[in-house]
């Protein structure tokens, strides 16, 4: 019975550490949002992150560097996508997409030399105490210190968006950026600094999974994790909390599906493949119907351009 | 608190237009001043420059003689001058209160003291705890009032701020502005309604096309001679006969017309019942958002409710989309010129062709017959007297007045018997109401009707036969145009009720 418990545990574990670049990557691209930017270069600013995060790893040897350099790579690719939008106003759907077909592309250029080199252990905490306390021990313990940060980021950021002078100014840039602009709040500013925090958090995140969660380099490697990041905002209806719940109904589906497909259950492969997508779009709409609300979080002026008068 | 203002040699030029040209004025506290100008006469550009939103390219701002820079925003609130824009500044998603803390530095609890303080002191009556959206305009613009008064103004400008008030609050609204005027505040006052002006403030300056045309104390001030100078030239009044519609043959009946959204933006329709007489012009009146938009959408046809509420003549046309009823010979004139009624991008002759589909054969074998739309459209430019009679002109370069006029003449170019407009002379100028106004009261008298829907009363008691108002989704009863005061329907707009 206690093996049982136990192997529960474990499960668990690993559908949390599944989430974390969800968290991240989702977190980030919320606050990006939440200012009226679309950015949808999620999983450009990623893959570039996970590379950077490697190739850093590797030739540096240190891997708080690598994970610093990851997010100051997703900062920087993500400055391409302020200067766009922001500076010379381009539409904010392609100036994403561009960024992340432009992301994919030089990742894979840079990754060549990096493909097949083995990676490093990254550190983990309380590994005692993961495997004395047996049930909570692997949910708890014996974790890379960035899933920690993840799981407390949806909280921080809520608190942020909701009781801090910051936040209130993110927010009503994103309602009203010509009144924002009105009232003396320099919105080009504002969208920046968020649109830069995003691109760390997705960098971040892209480093997660190269470092960590399978430590090497494979091209492509985010496979699709930024869409479904940026899926979940939308469908999360701009709570952080929700995007956690989110992350973990599909990260949880995806793990509990491969037990699924590997123990043999008798249900067509593809479908059990599909489950994940499915589950979290359906929680997550049951869990938002209160229109009221998704009219209360959704930033307005989401994906318009701001122009300043002069 | 003596307060001195004064705008030397003000100049902004826009390309292509010059908004503002050489504009020297002198404002002193303890009065109301107002601005008074046509859409387009460059009031909106002096007061965008006076608090910051715009920066001139000549000319000083002086506040009680030291030259003040206005660069931002920001400096205009520094110099305690206060801004209520015509379209509110406000963040709707936001509360009240978050609204109003967005650019205090003072904290929280201080903040709500003196919000609290000002609700007392001036007897307004707003939750600070809801969101923005759920405030009626007269509220909004109380929030942005507050917000300038929690800087202790010595400035407060206001941006033709009755636009979207009721009666009522219209008159609360001058109650407060000769309170904070007595406090010495320096109030100016931007409108193009030459009434507002007579009734509240002391002193008018006239702008025309940039220029400040006249400066006047408004008691020696008449409509007549403010109207004359605010145009250029001398209008012609037009009026309408008063008939008598007992015995005409009945057009168009609405009964039991019930619309529900779950959309908290939209408002549900509550069994709606009127109808329409032959030559008829029913007005409907009330403040925007209480159901006119889904009500026009509702008799245009871009939203089907039920299949049994509305009969045009004798013919149960409920679930017909709009093209299918103008087949009929109903036409529609939505409120939003830009986005509703014309694709801005297109050229005149475009935007002619997008309405007549079948009749007028604009499209052959799935061609378009260039040549027949052109004649058409030309047709419409003259006979409506748009000044312009390039039909290969973008629709965008057209100025509101003229592209209104452009909206009308392609619907009426049809000879239609029943025309549905909304809004008709929103936001445009004296001469272009004028033309509107005479071509509505022309198609009644050939016998053509018409239901005005508008949030203007003065143009409602001037075009319509009968008038009822729409609140909450509700109509009132409905009342022969003699039997109307402004007052009566200033009671029904705010949800009161009469006899």
């Amino acid at each position: 019975m206690s093996f049982d418990l136990n192997f529960i545990g474990i499960l668990i574990g690993a559908i949390m550490a599944s989430s974390v670049p969800l968290i991240l990557a989702a977190s980030g691209e919320l606050i990006t949002e939440r200012s009226g930017v679309l950015n949808l270069g999620v999983e450009g600013m990623m893959i570039i992150g996970a590379i950077s995060g490697f190739a850093l790893m590797v030739i540096t040897d240190n891997l708080f560097l690598a994970v610093i350099g990851s997010m100051i790579s997703g900062l920087i690719i993500s400055i391409i996508f302020g200067v766009l939008t922001q500076s010379l106003l381009t539409n904010h759907v392609a100036t994403g997409l561009a960024l992340t077909i432009f992301g994919i592309g030089m990742s894979a250029m840079i990754g060549k030399n990096f493909v097949g080199i083995p990676g490093k252990e990254f550190p983990l905490l309380f590994v005692n105490l993961k495997e004395n306390i047996p049930f909570l021990g692997p949910i708890l313990f014996g974790h890379s210190v960035i899933l920690y940060f993840a799981f407390l980021l949806p909280f921080l950021t809520n608190y942020f968006l909701k009781k801090t002078k910051i936040g209130l100014i993110i927010r009503a840039v994103g309602d009203s950026p010509t009144s924002a602009s009105n009232q003396g709040i320099n919105v080009s500013l504002v969208r920046y600094s968020c649109i830069l925090y995003g691109g760390a958090m997705c960098g971040l995140a892209g480093a997660y999974l190269s470092l960590i969660y399978t430590p090497q380099w494979i091209e492509n490697m985010t496979g699709g994790r930024g869409w479904i990041a940026l899926a979940l905002v939308v469908f999360a209806t701009w709570s952080p909390i929700k995007v956690l719940i989110g992350a973990l109904i599909f990260g949880g589906i995806t793990i509990l599906q491969l037990h699924m497909q590997a123990v043999g259950f008798r249900i067509p492969v593809q479908l059990l493949s599909a489950l994940p997508y499915i589950m979290t779009i359906i929680v997550l709409v049951v869990i938002s119907r209160d229109s009221r609300k998704i009219k209360l979080n959704t930033p307005t002026s989401l994906g318009q351009i701001f122009y300043k008068e002069k | 608190m003596n307060t001195k203002l004064r705008v030397s040699e003000i100049s902004k030029i826009y390309p292509g237009c010059v908004a503002n040209d050489e504009i020297s004025l002198e404002f002193g506290s303890g009065k109301i001043y107002a601005l008074l100008g046509e859409n387009g006469a460059g009031k909106s550009t002096l007061v965008k420059i006076l608090s910051g939103v715009v920066r001139p390219d000549k000319g000083e701002v002086f506040l009680n003689d030291k030259s003040i820079k206005l660069n931002s925003p920001l400096d205009a609130k520094k110099n305690n001058i206060g801004m209520v824009f015509q379209h509110f500044n406000l963040f709707e998603t936001l509360s009240v209160f978050e609204n109003l803390s967005i650019d205090s530095d003072k904290k929280n609890e201080d903040l709500r003291l003196s919000v609290n303080n000002i609700l007392k002191k001036y007897n307004f009556k707003i939750d600070l705890d809801i969101p923005v959206l759920n405030l009626s305009a007269g509220q909004k613009q109380k929030v942005e009032i507050i917000r300038c008064l929690i800087r202790n103004p010595k400035v407060l400008i206001m941006d033709e701020p009755t636009s979207v008030l009721t009666e009522q609050e219209t008159e609360d609204l001058f109650v407060s502005l000769k309170q904070f005027s007595d406090e010495g505040i320096l109030i100016i006052y931007i409108t193009h309604k030459l009434k507002e002006v007579l009734s509240l403030c002391d002193e008018v300056a006239v702008m025309r096309k940039g220029k400040v045309v006249s400066v006047s104390k408004t008691k020696e001030e008449k409509i007549e001679t403010l109207a004359n100078k605010m145009v250029g030239e001398n209008l012609s009044t037009i009026k309408k006969k008063i008939k008598n519609f007992k015995y005409s043959e009945e057009i168009l009946k609405i009964s039991n017309l019930n619309f529900r959204s779950d959309d908290p933006y939209e408002t549900n329709l509550i069994n709606l019942n009127f109808s329409l007489k032959k030559g008829e012009c029913l007005g409907i009146a009330g403040i925007s958002g209480n159901g006119q938009s889904e009500l026009f959408q509702i008799l245009s046809g871009e939203i089907i409710t039920d299949y049994t509420s509305i009969k045009f003549r004798d013919k149960e046309i409920s679930k017909l989309n709009p093209r299918e009823r103008r087949e009929y010979l109903m036409a529609f004139s939505p409120e939003d010129r830009i986005s509703q009624a014309a694709v801005p991008e297109l050229k005149i002759y475009e935007n002619v062709a997008l309405n007549n589909f079948k009749s007028s054969n604009f499209f052959e074998k799935g061609l378009v017959n260039e040549k027949k739309i052109k004649e058409h459209s030309k047709k419409i430019l003259s006979n409506f007297s748009v000044n312009t009679d390039n039909v290969e002109m973008k629709s965008q370069f057209l100025s509101g007045g003229n592209l209104q006029k452009l909206i009308i003449g392609r619907e009426l170019i049809t000879s239609p018997e029943l025309l549905v407009c909304f809004n008709p002379t929103w936001g445009l100028d004296v001469g272009a109401i004028n033309y509107i106004h005479e071509t509505l009261i022309n198609i009644n008298e050939q016998g053509k009707s018409s239901i005005l829907i508008s949030t203007d009363n003065d143009e409602l008691l001037k075009l319509s036969d009968r008038i009822c108002v729409i609140y909450k989704g509700k109509l009132s009863k409905i009342m022969y145009v003699n039997e109307v005061t402004p007052e009566k329907l200033g009671i029904l707009m705010g949800g009161g009720s009469i006899d």
